[in-house]
């Protein structure tokens, strides 16, 4: 159970790096902005992952931080791109 | 709970390489949406039966399941109205935008009554001055 949840966050380490193609390649802004949205969640649930597989209950912190002010950043981007600098 | 997982992966991995390979934002944005409602939430229930509701993997792994539904739709939604309003052009393959009657009209309604001001930069913005702020 232990070797199934490390290698499902090797599994999420390698999506977020699909991922970053997309962050570094798009061609608007808007493709950047939703690659990342997803990229903040698959790395919500790599840390999730990893701190089970690690047994360090610490670590779910950073997965509660994450999960709580990624789409923070989302909203922010696209309220600016619509109504600019308010 | 080994079968969770592998549904999960399976399902953000899929929606990972339909951003990768979608033509347009707007395709990319459902294969994102697609990813966080039926990728994430299948990992995050195999953690909970994998170490107990009660303990602090489960519950927390629950609270975050939780945020996810809550703030994905809505973050999907303005990123959606966003680029729509920014001008980004659809994938030429598309066969109907349902609205553009709306938008190509009057202002679109302000969602916060009285706020003259984000009005007249909505205004402004819809003349072509956000176009290069979507570049």
């Amino acid at each position: 159970m232990i070797a199934a949840i490390g290698v499902a966050c090797l599994v999420e380490i390698l999506i977020a790096g699909l991922l970053l193609v997309r962050v570094g390649l798009g061609p608007t802004v808007c493709d950047r902005i939703v690659a990342l949205n997803t990229l903040s969640t698959q790395v919500t649930l790599a840390v999730l992952l990893f701190a089970a597989f690690a047994d360090r209950s610490i670590y779910l912190d950073v997965a509660i931080w994450l999960a709580s002010f990624s789409y923070l950043a989302t909203i922010v981007w696209s309220r600016y791109l619509e109504r600019g600098l308010l | 709970m080994i079968a969770l997982l592998a549904l999960g992966l399976a399902v953000s991995l899929s929606g990972a390489v339909g951003i990768l390979r979608m033509p347009d934002v707007y395709l990319r944005i459902q294969c994102s949406s697609k990813t966080v409602t039926l990728g994430a939430m299948p990992v995050l229930l195999a953690l909970v039966v994998a170490k107990g509701p009660v303990t602090s993997y489960g519950g927390r792994a629950l609270i975050v399941a939780a945020l996810l539904l809550v703030m994905n739709p809505v973050a999907t939604h303005a990123l959606a109205r966003a680029a729509y309003s920014v001008g980004i052009p659809m994938w030429p393959g598309a066969v109907v935008d349902q609205a553009a009657a709306t938008a190509s009209g009057a202002e679109p309604p302000p969602g916060d009554a009285g706020s003259g001001r984000a009005a007249a930069t909505g205004g402004a913005g819809a003349d072509g001055t956000t176009e290069d702020r979507g570049r």
